[in-house]
């Protein structure tokens, strides 16, 4: 089992690029499946995904899915939670972790990989979020941050429902003056929601660690390929930008795919035709271009994409796009 | 009072840091204190577009171009640490985990912060007593992370005691001020839905009606009759004819600013793009 991963910033087509990578992939006989971070509605119409997060069959061993942050949380609470599961998806707290917990695309990116993986999936290509945070998914992974005390949590939380019974007799002085700054910047009612919450999650966040770390692993070794997508005006920044944060964490660029890339114009003007000046603007563009790709090119492996002329929003355009 | 603030949003990739700094720069030449609050980290700030040659080139406007990058998470573990200070490092890492996990996922918490940090830079007073900044330019993240900020902002409760309380207060404030928003979109459908429904939303359920949307990266090329044998030339033509249907469109759904910034040769340095953006808002600007 091979996994790609496409990084870059927005507005390059990364989407586009991932897509088409699984299809060549599917082609060639091996069942895959690109996993993509948010398709544009045209995209979706064109490889039939409506909405959720299952996998969809495209078209022979080519598959696509969404990755629904939302969704693959409430997947995973599920599935692991056992017996709290409706009690976590319905408490308060769950739709702010969901929100508000910061690199929730990167982690449930691996949630989704290790489902995948377990799937039977031979070749899986990731589009990443389009963000320079999106290298953080080889980061350690950890839903909630552990106490250095892990139990202490656990037990405050019992000890709290205790405590208010006993009159707070029960509770070290330490815990209840920790307690009460954070109630006082709070409000006791939604520490007592978080702390409630916690109880019920934690099991979920700590089977969670252990599969995402295991797809970190899987990461960072030679089953994995990290590309960037960028256009030429980005190339050179977003190619040294990405390298370092990849090799940083371990890891490496393979290459960069230069996309949106305008083809040389043949033609020659006839002089004072109403076409030069835009043939020339076009000449001049092109140019600026080329300077950069071959920029980029003394440094890394790069493979260059022509742009479109229209949006990529069909099975026939993915093949143009993976053709060239 | 009139709110000094001008919101930059969109959807990612559209331009919303180049132009904020671009418009940012001009300010700054004319003699105005300008502040950018930028969604970048600003250790990353030049991996999307670098200052670098700014002091050398525009010295006055170096003089008065402000720069900062608010992460609420950072803005959270201050006001934390403000309100419940620890030393000993046992007690601060139960209270990093506190943090973390408590405080952070606390509803709306972290919007708020920003959005009050972000008014009292707006609001700062000079030693003089004049504002410390004639124009405050946030240069936002991508519009659903934005639409989180401000809605998660608005609906924290300003009656709530303590230091959350008043940054409630300075949330209301923000929104009383009424900012100019100014989606940005190049001539793309993600990007044109993306600016439209971004502008319905801000108008309906915030009340701001800006000047409409601002355009970048537009085909710069005159409509042309002759057809095109050129492979080239004829995309770069047809290309252009569909970005005039568009920007039409959008004229007719929610108005554009007035200006359209066009795809500019981008060789050198990002501070030589800057100056021409700068110069093309300079232009719209005397029109």
């Amino acid at each position: 089992m091979k996994i790609t991963v496409y990084l870059g910033t927005a507005g390059v087509g990364k989407t586009s690029v991932a897509a088409a990578t699984a299809l060549v992939r599917a082609r060639s006989g091996q069942k895959s499946l690109a996993l993509l971070a948010d398709p544009s509605h045209a995209q979706r119409a064109a490889l039939g995904l409506c909405d959720g997060a299952v996998e969809h069959c495209v078209e022979g061993d080519f598959w696509a899915s969404v990755l629904d942050v939302r969704a693959a949380l409430d997947d995973m609470v599920r599935a692991y939670a056992v017996r709290d599961a409706e009690r976590i998806l319905r408490h308060p707290i769950y739709a702010t972790l969901a929100e508000s917990l910061s690199g929730m695309q990167e982690l449930m990116a691996l949630e989704r990989i290790d489902q995948l993986r377990r799937r039977g999936f031979e070749h899986i290509v990731v589009d990443t979020e389009p963000s320079h945070q999106a290298v953080r998914i080889l980061d350690k992974p950890e839903l909630l941050v552990e106490f250095a005390g892990s139990q202490w949590i656990r037990l405050i939380s019992q000890t709290y429902g205790v405590a208010e019974m006993m009159g707070m007799m029960t509770m070290g002085r330490k815990a209840f003056e920790t307690f009460s700054r954070v109630e006082s910047l709070l409000g006791g009612k939604l520490v007592r929601e978080v702390l409630e919450f916690y109880s019920l999650f934690e099991p979920v966040s700590d089977g969670f660690a252990a599969r995402a770390q295991k797809v970190v692993a899987l990461l960072k070794s030679s089953a994995t390929e990290f590309r960037l997508v960028t256009t030429p005006q980005k190339a050179r920044r977003d190619a040294k930008f990405f390298s370092e944060a990849l090799r940083s964490r371990g890891a490496g660029l393979s290459g960069v795919w230069i996309n949106r890339v305008w083809t040389r114009g043949a033609a020659t003007p006839a002089p004072g035709s109403p076409v030069s000046e835009t043939i020339e603007w076009y000449r001049c563009m092109q140019a600026a271009q080329q300077r950069e790709i071959d920029l980029v090119r003394e440094e890394f492996e790069t493979r260059v994409m022509a742009e479109l002329p229209h949006e990529v929003d069909s099975i026939a355009a993915l093949d143009r796009l993976s053709g060239r | 009072m009139p709110s000094n603030i001008r919101i930059l949003c969109g959807k990612g990739g559209v331009g919303k840091t180049t132009i904020s700094l671009a418009m940012a720069i001009r300010d700054a030449a004319q003699g105005r204190r300008v502040l950018v609050i930028t969604s970048h980290p600003l250790s990353e700030l030049s991996a999307a577009v670098s200052l670098e040659g700014l002091g050398a080139q525009y010295p006055g406007a170096a003089k008065n171009l402000f720069l900062v990058h608010l992460d609420p998470r950072e803005l959270l573990a201050e006001a934390v640490q403000r309100h419940f200070p620890v030393t000993a490092s046992a007690d601060q890492s139960v209270r990093n985990a506190i943090l973390r996990n408590v405080v952070e996922v606390a509803p709306g918490l972290k919007s708020v912060s920003f959005v009050s940090r972000l008014q009292q830079l707006a609001e700062r007073k000079s030693a003089e007593g004049d504002p410390q900044y004639q124009t405050v330019i946030w240069d936002a993240p991508a519009s659903h992370a934005l639409l989180a900020i401000l809605r998660g902002a608005r609906a924290f409760d300003p009656q709530r005691g303590g230091p959350l309380g008043e940054a409630a207060q300075d949330a209301a404030r923000f929104f009383a001020g009424s900012p100019q928003a100014i989606p940005v979109a190049t001539l793309d459908e993600m990007a044109i839905e993306e600016a439209v429904d971004l502008a319905a939303v801000l108008a309906g359920e915030f009340g701001w009606r800006g000047p409409g949307v601002l355009l970048n990266m537009v085909s710069p090329v005159q409509d042309l009759e002759e057809p095109a044998d050129d492979p080239a030339l004829d995309f770069v033509l047809r290309r252009a004819r569909v970005e005039r249907e568009r920007a039409a469109s959008l004229g007719s759904r929610v108005g554009i600013a007035g200006l359209a910034i066009p795809r500019l040769i981008h060789s050198g340095s990002d501070l030589a793009l800057l100056g021409q953006i700068g110069g093309f808002l300079e232009a719209s600007a005397a029109a």
